[in-house]
């Protein structure tokens, strides 16, 4: 398929969209893209990815290039929404009513976790979300990110350590 | 709650590690984010296409070798077979250690040493072998062009 893309075939390109677009929102958006911005990072994600497909070597998976990629978006436009006012979410996680709805506490869950994952240093952050929520082995985590299977695995339990500390 | 791969007990962590994210990604439209990428894509932002192939590094790489190969082959053979040819230096230096100056006038003896002023001038700038008449500066040239009527004089 990325040799087809290569090639010229649109439908290639259309394709690799359709296999991994959902991978790429779930990521940025626990990574703490907005979700107004969503569509936009994740069409920004592919359209750099296939910009610079020359570059793809296999090295890991085209999925997991792909979210990084995503993570160097999601920087990219941090950097241009420094200045927007972001209601913390603290705010909201402390008017919670006396008798909350299980889903509603889940959601709580995920806001928090969110909320603290962006809190993390980048690549804390990243490898936890490749690991937790993607599921992939350090090897894997380590070639994308251009780290080791150890430094990875270090990176892991330094974010977990810290999302359990705020969580609780 | 486990004790997973990893030694701790985060598997409730990565429960909602999981499901983050996944209802915004459920709301994306992904049919209509491949069909805007594909019409990006049409309107220029096409792939990077692969370097053209005399322009990867290694070829550039040894292009350059080839030209300092080249380079330091015409040095030397210009050492070799060029030593004399563009400051005249050892014409007069041959005519001076020749064990003729016995013979000279003092009329010719001078010419000869405003020769050698002439030729010391240059010798900080100027290498035998290394560079030509083009390569004078004016004032060199113009040392350089008093000095021969000196030395045709010394050779007459």
């Amino acid at each position: 398929m990325i040799a087809a893309w290569q090639a010229g075939d649109e439908r290639a390109a259309a394709e690799l969209v359709r296999r991994h677009a959902r991978a790429v929102a779930r990521f940025l958006a626990g990574a703490g893209a907005p979700e107004a911005d969503l569509d936009d990072l994740v069409q920004e994600t592919f359209i750099r990815a296939f910009r610079a497909v020359a570059s793809f070597r296999s090295q890991c998976q085209f999925r997991t290039w792909l979210l990084t990629i995503g993570g160097n978006a999601l920087k990219d436009l941090g950097r241009r929404l420094a200045r927007r006012r972001v209601v913390p979410l603290d705010e909201r996680l402390e008017s919670k009513d006396g008798d909350p709805h299980e889903r509603t506490v889940a959601g709580e869950t995920e806001e928090r976790l969110r909320h603290g994952l962006t809190r993390l240093p980048r690549m804390q952050r990243e490898v936890f979300l490749l690991r937790a929520q993607q599921g992939l082995e350090y090897g894997e985590i380590a070639a994308a990110l251009d780290t080791t299977p150890g430094a990875a695995r270090v990176h892991y339990h330094h974010a977990v350590k810290r999302l359990k500390e705020w969580l609780q | 709650m486990m004790h997973d791969a990893d030694g701790v007990h985060d598997e409730a962590l990565r429960q909602v590690a999981r499901r983050l994210g996944a209802e915004a990604a459920d709301r994306l439209d992904v049919e209509r984010t491949a069909q805007a990428v594909v019409a990006r894509l049409r309107a220029g932002d096409a792939p990077q296409r692969p370097p053209i192939r005399w322009m990867q590094p290694a070829w550039m790489r040894a292009a350059a070798g080839v030209v300092l190969i080249i380079g330091a082959g015409l040095l030397i053979y210009r050492r070799l077979h060029l030593p004399a040819e563009s400051t005249g230096v050892d014409s007069t230096v041959v005519v001076a250690s020749a064990g003729e100056l016995q013979d000279f006038t003092s009329g010719q003896l001078r010419n000869v040493l405003n020769g050698l002023d002439s030729t010391v001038e240059m010798t900080p700038t100027v290498h035998a072998g290394e560079a030509g008449v083009e390569d004078l500066s004016e004032p060199q040239l113009q040392s350089l062009l008093k000095a021969i009527p000196s030395i045709q004089a010394v050779e007459d």
